[in-house]
Protein backbone atom coordinates (compact mmCIF):
# COMPACT_ATOMS: atom_id res chain seq x y z
CA UNK A 1 0.00 0.00 0.00
CA UNK A 2 1.48 3.37 -1.03
CA UNK A 3 2.10 5.78 1.77
CA UNK A 4 0.21 9.05 2.04
CA UNK A 5 3.30 10.97 1.04
CA UNK A 6 3.70 8.95 -2.20
CA UNK A 7 0.15 9.72 -3.25
CA UNK A 8 0.57 13.40 -2.42
CA UNK A 9 3.70 13.62 -4.62
CA UNK A 10 1.87 11.92 -7.46
CA UNK A 11 -1.05 14.32 -7.22
CA UNK A 12 1.33 17.26 -7.32
CA UNK A 13 3.19 16.01 -10.35
CA UNK A 14 0.00 15.27 -12.29
CA UNK A 15 -1.19 18.73 -11.27
CA UNK A 16 1.83 20.42 -12.75
CA UNK A 17 1.52 18.38 -15.95
CA UNK A 18 -2.05 19.54 -16.18
CA UNK A 19 -0.94 23.13 -15.87
CA UNK A 20 1.50 22.67 -18.74
CA UNK A 21 -0.97 20.96 -21.03
CA UNK A 22 -3.69 23.49 -20.39
CA UNK A 23 -1.23 26.32 -21.11
CA UNK A 24 -0.19 24.58 -24.34
CA UNK A 25 -3.83 24.27 -25.27
CA UNK A 26 -4.37 28.00 -24.86
CA UNK A 27 -1.27 28.80 -26.90
CA UNK A 28 -2.35 26.41 -29.64
CA UNK A 29 -5.82 27.91 -29.68
CA UNK A 30 -4.53 31.42 -30.21
CA UNK A 31 -2.01 30.25 -32.80
CA UNK A 32 -4.77 28.35 -34.53
CA UNK A 33 -6.78 31.51 -34.94
CA UNK A 34 -3.80 33.29 -36.44
CA UNK A 35 -2.99 30.39 -38.78
CA UNK A 36 -6.57 30.21 -39.91
CA UNK A 37 -6.59 33.91 -40.69
CA UNK A 38 -3.42 33.50 -42.73
CA UNK A 39 -4.85 30.56 -44.62
CA UNK A 40 -7.97 32.55 -45.37
CA UNK A 41 -5.98 35.59 -46.47
CA UNK A 42 -4.07 33.46 -48.96
CA UNK A 43 -7.20 32.05 -50.47
CA UNK A 44 -8.14 34.88 -52.88
CA UNK A 45 -4.73 34.75 -54.54
CA UNK A 46 -4.66 31.03 -55.11
CA UNK A 47 -8.24 30.82 -56.30
CA UNK A 48 -7.67 33.68 -58.79
CA UNK A 49 -4.50 32.01 -59.99
CA UNK A 50 -6.32 28.75 -60.50
CA UNK A 51 -9.06 30.49 -62.46
CA UNK A 52 -6.51 32.13 -64.73
CA UNK A 53 -4.67 28.90 -65.17
CA UNK A 54 -7.70 26.85 -66.03
CA UNK A 55 -8.71 29.34 -68.69
CA UNK A 56 -5.21 29.18 -70.14
CA UNK A 57 -4.55 25.47 -69.73
CA UNK A 58 -6.62 24.55 -72.74
CA UNK A 59 -4.37 26.62 -74.99
CA UNK A 60 -1.21 24.75 -74.00
CA UNK A 61 -0.05 22.26 -76.56
CA UNK A 62 2.48 19.69 -75.47
CA UNK A 63 5.72 21.57 -75.45
CA UNK A 64 9.21 21.96 -74.13
CA UNK A 65 10.53 24.01 -71.24
CA UNK A 66 8.27 25.39 -68.60
CA UNK A 67 5.11 24.07 -70.23
CA UNK A 68 6.26 20.67 -69.03
CA UNK A 69 4.97 21.61 -65.59
CA UNK A 70 1.53 21.29 -67.10
CA UNK A 71 1.90 18.54 -69.65
CA UNK A 72 4.33 16.29 -67.83
CA UNK A 73 7.52 14.69 -69.10
CA UNK A 74 5.69 11.89 -70.84
CA UNK A 75 7.22 9.40 -68.45
CA UNK A 76 5.81 7.84 -65.35
CA UNK A 77 8.85 6.25 -63.78
CA UNK A 78 10.44 8.51 -61.20
CA UNK A 79 8.41 9.91 -58.35
CA UNK A 80 9.20 12.42 -55.68
CA UNK A 81 7.06 12.41 -52.58
CA UNK A 82 6.91 15.40 -50.26
CA UNK A 83 5.43 14.64 -46.84
CA UNK A 84 4.53 17.82 -44.95
CA UNK A 85 4.65 17.37 -41.18
CA UNK A 86 5.13 19.65 -38.20
CA UNK A 87 8.43 20.58 -36.56
CA UNK A 88 7.19 19.66 -33.12
CA UNK A 89 5.38 16.81 -31.51
CA UNK A 90 2.70 16.72 -28.82
CA UNK A 91 -0.06 17.10 -31.34
CA UNK A 92 -1.73 13.71 -31.31
CA UNK A 93 -1.62 11.62 -34.45
CA UNK A 94 -0.83 14.59 -36.67
CA UNK A 95 2.73 13.66 -37.61
CA UNK A 96 2.49 9.90 -37.39
CA UNK A 97 -0.48 9.77 -39.75
CA UNK A 98 1.51 11.73 -42.34
CA UNK A 99 4.48 9.42 -41.96
CA UNK A 100 2.35 6.30 -42.11
CA UNK A 101 0.45 7.47 -45.19
CA UNK A 102 3.66 8.46 -46.97
CA UNK A 103 5.29 5.18 -46.11
CA UNK A 104 2.31 3.29 -47.54
CA UNK A 105 2.34 5.42 -50.68
CA UNK A 106 6.04 4.88 -51.25
CA UNK A 107 5.70 1.14 -50.77
CA UNK A 108 2.78 0.89 -53.17
CA UNK A 109 4.59 2.96 -55.81
CA UNK A 110 7.66 0.80 -55.43
CA UNK A 111 5.45 -2.25 -55.72
CA UNK A 112 4.46 -0.98 -59.15
CA UNK A 113 8.09 -0.76 -60.16
CA UNK A 114 8.50 3.03 -59.81
CA UNK A 115 11.51 4.76 -58.37
CA UNK A 116 10.64 6.97 -55.45
CA UNK A 117 12.56 9.77 -53.78
CA UNK A 118 11.57 11.69 -50.70
CA UNK A 119 11.79 15.32 -49.77
CA UNK A 120 10.34 15.70 -46.28
CA UNK A 121 9.18 19.03 -44.94
CA UNK A 122 9.16 19.42 -41.16
CA UNK A 123 11.41 17.89 -38.51
CA UNK A 124 9.09 15.06 -37.59
CA UNK A 125 8.93 13.53 -41.05
CA UNK A 126 12.60 14.28 -41.74
CA UNK A 127 13.61 12.34 -38.64
CA UNK A 128 11.29 9.49 -39.49
CA UNK A 129 12.40 9.07 -43.09
CA UNK A 130 16.06 9.57 -42.24
CA UNK A 131 15.61 6.53 -40.07
CA UNK A 132 13.63 4.22 -42.34
CA UNK A 133 14.48 5.33 -45.89
CA UNK A 134 17.70 7.21 -45.57
CA UNK A 135 19.09 6.59 -49.06
CA UNK A 136 15.91 7.82 -50.71
CA UNK A 137 15.72 11.09 -48.83
CA UNK A 138 17.37 13.69 -51.02
CA UNK A 139 16.64 16.94 -49.28
CA UNK A 140 14.65 18.20 -46.36
CA UNK A 141 13.17 21.48 -45.21
CA UNK A 142 12.81 22.16 -41.51
CA UNK A 143 12.10 25.14 -39.25
CA UNK A 144 9.92 26.81 -41.83
CA UNK A 145 7.70 28.79 -39.47
CA UNK A 146 5.37 29.49 -42.33
CA UNK A 147 3.14 31.74 -40.27
CA UNK A 148 5.96 34.20 -39.70
CA UNK A 149 8.20 33.87 -42.77
CA UNK A 150 5.29 33.57 -45.16
CA UNK A 151 5.65 33.09 -48.87
CA UNK A 152 9.47 32.95 -48.89
CA UNK A 153 9.57 29.47 -47.37
CA UNK A 154 7.21 28.10 -50.00
CA UNK A 155 9.33 29.72 -52.69
CA UNK A 156 12.42 27.86 -51.50
CA UNK A 157 10.75 24.48 -51.73
CA UNK A 158 9.20 25.30 -55.06
CA UNK A 159 12.51 26.47 -56.56
CA UNK A 160 14.25 23.31 -55.43
CA UNK A 161 11.53 21.11 -56.87
CA UNK A 162 11.51 22.89 -60.20
CA UNK A 163 15.28 22.75 -60.44
CA UNK A 164 15.15 18.97 -59.95
CA UNK A 165 12.25 18.64 -62.36
CA UNK A 166 13.95 20.45 -65.21
CA UNK A 167 17.10 18.43 -64.60
CA UNK A 168 14.94 15.42 -65.37
CA UNK A 169 15.34 13.98 -61.88
CA UNK A 170 11.68 13.06 -61.53
CA UNK A 171 8.46 12.86 -63.54
CA UNK A 172 5.80 13.28 -60.91
CA UNK A 173 5.65 15.02 -57.59
CA UNK A 174 3.10 14.15 -54.92
CA UNK A 175 2.46 16.11 -51.73
CA UNK A 176 1.18 14.35 -48.64
CA UNK A 177 -0.24 16.73 -46.07
CA UNK A 178 -2.91 17.25 -43.47
CA UNK A 179 -5.84 19.10 -44.92
CA UNK A 180 -7.47 21.42 -42.44
CA UNK A 181 -11.11 20.41 -42.14
CA UNK A 182 -12.08 21.96 -38.85
CA UNK A 183 -10.32 22.92 -35.63
CA UNK A 184 -10.51 19.37 -34.39
CA UNK A 185 -10.23 17.28 -37.52
CA UNK A 186 -7.59 17.01 -40.20
CA UNK A 187 -7.58 14.76 -43.19
CA UNK A 188 -4.43 13.26 -44.70
CA UNK A 189 -4.51 14.24 -48.35
CA UNK A 190 -2.39 13.43 -51.37
CA UNK A 191 -2.06 16.01 -54.06
CA UNK A 192 -0.23 15.73 -57.33
CA UNK A 193 1.78 18.90 -57.74
CA UNK A 194 3.78 18.26 -60.90
CA UNK A 195 2.55 17.86 -63.56
CA UNK A 196 -0.39 20.00 -62.68
CA UNK A 197 -3.57 18.06 -62.15
CA UNK A 198 -6.03 19.97 -64.28
CA UNK A 199 -8.88 17.60 -63.65
CA UNK A 200 -9.87 19.21 -60.36
CA UNK A 201 -10.13 22.63 -61.92
CA UNK A 202 -12.10 21.38 -64.89
CA UNK A 203 -15.42 22.23 -63.36
CA UNK A 204 -14.41 25.82 -63.02
CA UNK A 205 -13.23 25.77 -66.56
CA UNK A 206 -16.61 24.78 -67.87
CA UNK A 207 -18.23 27.49 -65.87
CA UNK A 208 -15.76 30.14 -66.95
CA UNK A 209 -15.26 29.02 -70.49
CA UNK A 210 -17.96 31.14 -72.04
CA UNK A 211 -16.66 34.37 -70.55
CA UNK A 212 -12.95 33.64 -70.78
CA UNK A 213 -12.96 32.81 -74.42
CA UNK A 214 -12.79 36.44 -75.43
CA UNK A 215 -9.87 37.63 -73.33
CA UNK A 216 -7.04 39.50 -74.97
CA UNK A 217 -3.65 38.30 -73.84
CA UNK A 218 -0.66 40.49 -73.34
CA UNK A 219 2.07 39.66 -74.43
CA UNK A 220 0.50 36.32 -75.50
CA UNK A 221 -0.99 33.20 -73.98
CA UNK A 222 2.16 31.20 -73.98
CA UNK A 223 4.28 33.85 -72.26
CA UNK A 224 1.68 34.32 -69.57
CA UNK A 225 1.41 30.59 -69.08
CA UNK A 226 5.17 30.36 -68.71
CA UNK A 227 5.08 32.95 -65.96
CA UNK A 228 2.01 31.49 -64.37
CA UNK A 229 3.00 27.85 -64.06
CA UNK A 230 6.04 28.22 -61.78
CA UNK A 231 4.10 30.67 -59.62
CA UNK A 232 1.29 28.20 -59.39
CA UNK A 233 3.65 25.54 -58.04
CA UNK A 234 4.87 27.93 -55.36
CA UNK A 235 1.42 29.06 -54.41
CA UNK A 236 0.15 25.49 -54.17
CA UNK A 237 2.98 24.68 -51.81
CA UNK A 238 2.29 27.84 -49.83
CA UNK A 239 -1.35 26.86 -49.51
CA UNK A 240 -0.43 23.38 -48.35
CA UNK A 241 2.03 24.76 -45.79
CA UNK A 242 -0.58 27.09 -44.37
CA UNK A 243 -3.20 24.35 -44.21
CA UNK A 244 -0.76 22.06 -42.51
CA UNK A 245 0.20 24.78 -40.03
CA UNK A 246 -3.42 25.44 -39.15
CA UNK A 247 -4.01 21.70 -38.90
CA UNK A 248 -1.04 21.29 -36.58
CA UNK A 249 -2.33 23.91 -34.18
CA UNK A 250 -5.79 22.36 -34.30
CA UNK A 251 -4.41 18.91 -33.63
CA UNK A 252 -2.28 20.19 -30.77
CA UNK A 253 -5.22 21.99 -29.26
CA UNK A 254 -7.34 18.83 -29.36
CA UNK A 255 -4.52 16.67 -28.00
CA UNK A 256 -3.79 19.06 -25.17
CA UNK A 257 -7.45 19.39 -24.35
CA UNK A 258 -7.63 15.62 -23.99
CA UNK A 259 -4.48 15.54 -21.90
CA UNK A 260 -5.82 18.24 -19.59
CA UNK A 261 -9.05 16.35 -19.13
CA UNK A 262 -7.23 13.10 -18.46
CA UNK A 263 -5.01 14.79 -15.91
CA UNK A 264 -8.09 16.19 -14.19
CA UNK A 265 -9.65 12.73 -13.97
CA UNK A 266 -6.42 11.30 -12.67
CA UNK A 267 -6.19 13.95 -9.96
CA UNK A 268 -9.77 13.21 -8.92
CA UNK A 269 -9.16 9.49 -8.58
CA UNK A 270 -5.83 10.04 -6.80
CA UNK A 271 -7.46 12.45 -4.34
CA UNK A 272 -10.11 9.85 -3.61
CA UNK A 273 -7.42 7.26 -3.00
CA UNK A 274 -5.54 9.70 -0.78
CA UNK A 275 -8.59 10.37 1.37
CA UNK A 276 -9.46 6.68 1.64
CA UNK A 277 -5.93 5.83 2.70
CA UNK A 278 -5.88 8.63 5.25
CA UNK A 279 -9.21 7.45 6.66
CA UNK A 280 -7.93 3.88 6.80
CA UNK A 281 -4.91 5.01 8.82
CA UNK A 282 -7.11 6.93 11.27
CA UNK A 283 -9.45 3.96 11.69
CA UNK A 284 -6.53 1.65 12.24
CA UNK A 285 -5.07 3.93 14.91
CA UNK A 286 -8.45 4.27 16.64
CA UNK A 287 -8.88 0.49 16.73
CA UNK A 288 -5.42 0.15 18.25
CA UNK A 289 -6.20 2.74 20.94
CA UNK A 290 -9.61 1.27 21.75
CA UNK A 291 -8.40 -2.32 21.91
CA UNK A 292 -5.45 -1.15 24.02
CA UNK A 293 -7.87 0.60 26.45
CA UNK A 294 -10.17 -2.45 26.65
CA UNK A 295 -7.37 -4.80 27.53
CA UNK A 296 -6.44 -2.87 30.66
CA UNK B 1 -18.70 58.82 -63.86
CA UNK B 2 -18.53 55.10 -63.40
CA UNK B 3 -16.16 53.21 -61.18
CA UNK B 4 -14.30 49.97 -61.57
CA UNK B 5 -13.72 47.47 -58.81
CA UNK B 6 -10.04 46.89 -58.10
CA UNK B 7 -8.41 44.03 -56.16
CA UNK B 8 -4.71 43.94 -55.41
CA UNK B 9 -3.84 40.49 -54.10
CA UNK B 10 -0.55 39.17 -52.76
CA UNK B 11 0.01 35.55 -51.72
CA UNK B 12 -0.22 36.58 -48.08
CA UNK B 13 -3.26 38.81 -48.13
CA UNK B 14 -5.70 41.02 -49.95
CA UNK B 15 -3.88 44.36 -50.06
CA UNK B 16 -6.45 46.60 -51.66
CA UNK B 17 -10.09 46.18 -52.51
CA UNK B 18 -12.31 49.10 -53.45
CA UNK B 19 -14.20 50.87 -56.21
CA UNK B 20 -11.84 53.25 -57.99
CA UNK B 21 -11.78 55.54 -61.00
CA UNK B 22 -8.57 54.65 -62.81
CA UNK B 23 -5.69 52.22 -62.35
CA UNK B 24 -2.33 52.18 -64.06
CA UNK B 25 -0.50 48.85 -64.08
CA UNK B 26 2.99 48.08 -65.41
CA UNK B 27 2.26 45.58 -68.18
CA UNK B 28 5.08 43.53 -69.61
CA UNK B 29 4.93 45.38 -72.92
CA UNK B 30 4.14 48.78 -71.46
CA UNK B 31 1.94 50.50 -68.92
CA UNK B 32 -1.78 49.93 -69.08
CA UNK B 33 -4.26 52.58 -68.02
CA UNK B 34 -7.49 50.96 -66.95
CA UNK B 35 -10.79 52.82 -66.86
CA UNK B 36 -14.26 51.44 -66.16
CA UNK B 37 -15.49 49.49 -69.17
CA UNK B 38 -12.03 48.36 -70.27
CA UNK B 39 -12.04 45.44 -72.67
CA UNK B 40 -11.09 42.00 -71.37
CA UNK B 41 -7.34 41.65 -71.07
CA UNK B 42 -5.04 39.30 -69.26
CA UNK B 43 -1.50 40.56 -68.93
CA UNK B 44 1.65 39.66 -67.09
CA UNK B 45 3.40 42.46 -65.25
CA UNK B 46 6.96 43.70 -64.96
CA UNK B 47 8.33 45.13 -61.69
CA UNK B 48 6.94 48.64 -61.31
CA UNK B 49 4.28 50.89 -59.90
CA UNK B 50 0.59 50.13 -59.65
CA UNK B 51 -1.18 53.47 -59.33
CA UNK B 52 -4.72 53.83 -58.07
CA UNK B 53 -6.81 56.96 -58.73
CA UNK B 54 -10.17 58.09 -57.49
CA UNK B 55 -13.03 59.01 -59.81
CA UNK B 56 -11.88 62.61 -60.04
CA UNK B 57 -8.36 61.52 -60.99
CA UNK B 58 -6.69 62.09 -57.65
CA UNK B 59 -3.97 59.63 -56.76
CA UNK B 60 -5.18 57.48 -53.88
CA UNK B 61 -2.31 55.08 -53.51
CA UNK B 62 0.69 53.81 -55.35
CA UNK B 63 2.14 50.37 -54.80
CA UNK B 64 5.30 48.73 -55.93
CA UNK B 65 4.88 45.20 -57.29
CA UNK B 66 7.71 42.85 -58.19
CA UNK B 67 5.81 41.29 -61.05
CA UNK B 68 2.64 39.29 -61.38
CA UNK B 69 -0.53 39.26 -63.43
CA UNK B 70 -3.49 41.45 -64.14
CA UNK B 71 -6.90 40.27 -65.17
CA UNK B 72 -9.12 43.01 -66.50
CA UNK B 73 -12.76 43.01 -67.51
CA UNK B 74 -15.23 45.88 -67.89
CA UNK B 75 -16.35 45.82 -64.23
CA UNK B 76 -13.32 44.53 -62.41
CA UNK B 77 -9.54 44.60 -62.37
CA UNK B 78 -7.56 42.05 -60.41
CA UNK B 79 -3.82 42.29 -59.91
CA UNK B 80 -1.99 39.25 -58.55
CA UNK B 81 1.43 40.33 -57.36
CA UNK B 82 4.17 38.36 -55.69
CA UNK B 83 5.27 41.08 -53.35
CA UNK B 84 3.49 44.32 -52.74
CA UNK B 85 4.77 47.37 -50.87
CA UNK B 86 3.49 50.90 -50.78
CA UNK B 87 5.85 53.18 -52.63
CA UNK B 88 5.83 55.61 -49.70
CA UNK B 89 7.23 53.00 -47.36
CA UNK B 90 10.23 52.19 -49.55
CA UNK B 91 13.51 53.56 -48.25
CA UNK B 92 15.93 54.92 -50.75
CA UNK B 93 19.10 54.30 -48.77
CA UNK B 94 18.38 50.68 -47.96
CA UNK B 95 17.54 49.92 -51.59
CA UNK B 96 20.71 51.58 -52.81
CA UNK B 97 22.65 49.45 -50.37
CA UNK B 98 20.84 46.34 -51.59
CA UNK B 99 21.72 47.16 -55.19
CA UNK B 100 25.38 47.65 -54.31
CA UNK B 101 25.48 44.30 -52.54
CA UNK B 102 23.76 42.53 -55.40
CA UNK B 103 26.03 44.05 -58.00
CA UNK B 104 28.99 42.30 -56.44
CA UNK B 105 27.38 38.90 -56.88
CA UNK B 106 26.69 36.73 -59.88
CA UNK B 107 23.99 34.36 -60.95
CA UNK B 108 20.62 34.24 -62.61
CA UNK B 109 18.62 34.73 -59.45
CA UNK B 110 20.76 37.67 -58.41
CA UNK B 111 20.12 39.29 -61.76
CA UNK B 112 16.40 39.03 -61.19
CA UNK B 113 16.69 40.48 -57.71
CA UNK B 114 18.82 43.27 -59.07
CA UNK B 115 16.29 44.22 -61.71
CA UNK B 116 13.56 44.27 -59.06
CA UNK B 117 15.68 46.43 -56.78
CA UNK B 118 16.47 48.83 -59.60
CA UNK B 119 12.81 49.05 -60.47
CA UNK B 120 12.13 49.88 -56.82
CA UNK B 121 14.60 52.71 -56.92
CA UNK B 122 13.03 54.00 -60.08
CA UNK B 123 9.59 53.80 -58.52
CA UNK B 124 10.73 56.18 -55.76
CA UNK B 125 12.50 58.59 -58.01
CA UNK B 126 10.03 59.07 -60.82
CA UNK B 127 6.91 61.14 -60.45
CA UNK B 128 5.14 60.84 -63.77
CA UNK B 129 1.58 59.59 -63.46
CA UNK B 130 1.34 61.43 -60.15
CA UNK B 131 -1.16 63.71 -61.84
CA UNK B 132 -3.26 62.48 -64.71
Amino acid sequence: MPSLKDIKTQINSVGSTKKITSAMKMVAASKLRRSQEKAEAARPYSSRLEEMLSSLASSAASGEGIIKLLTGTGNDQNYIVVPVSADRGLCGGFNSSINRETFKLVKSLEGNGKKVQLMPVGKKSRDFFNRVMKDQTIESFVDLNVSSTGYESALNISNKLQELYFDGKFDKCILVFNKFKSAISQEVTQQQLIPLDVSNSEKEEEKENSSNAIYDYEPDEETILKDLLPKNVSIQIFKVLLESDAGEQGARMAAMDNATRNAGEMIDSLTLKYNRTRQAFITKELIEIISGAESI
Amino acid sequence: MATISFDLVSPENLVFNDEVGTIIVPGKDGDLGILPGHSKVMSSLRPGRVMVYSEDKNLIKSFFVSGGFAEINPEKCIVLAESVVEVNSLEKTSIEKEIQELENKDGKEIEEQLSVAKAKLEAINVNYYDKI
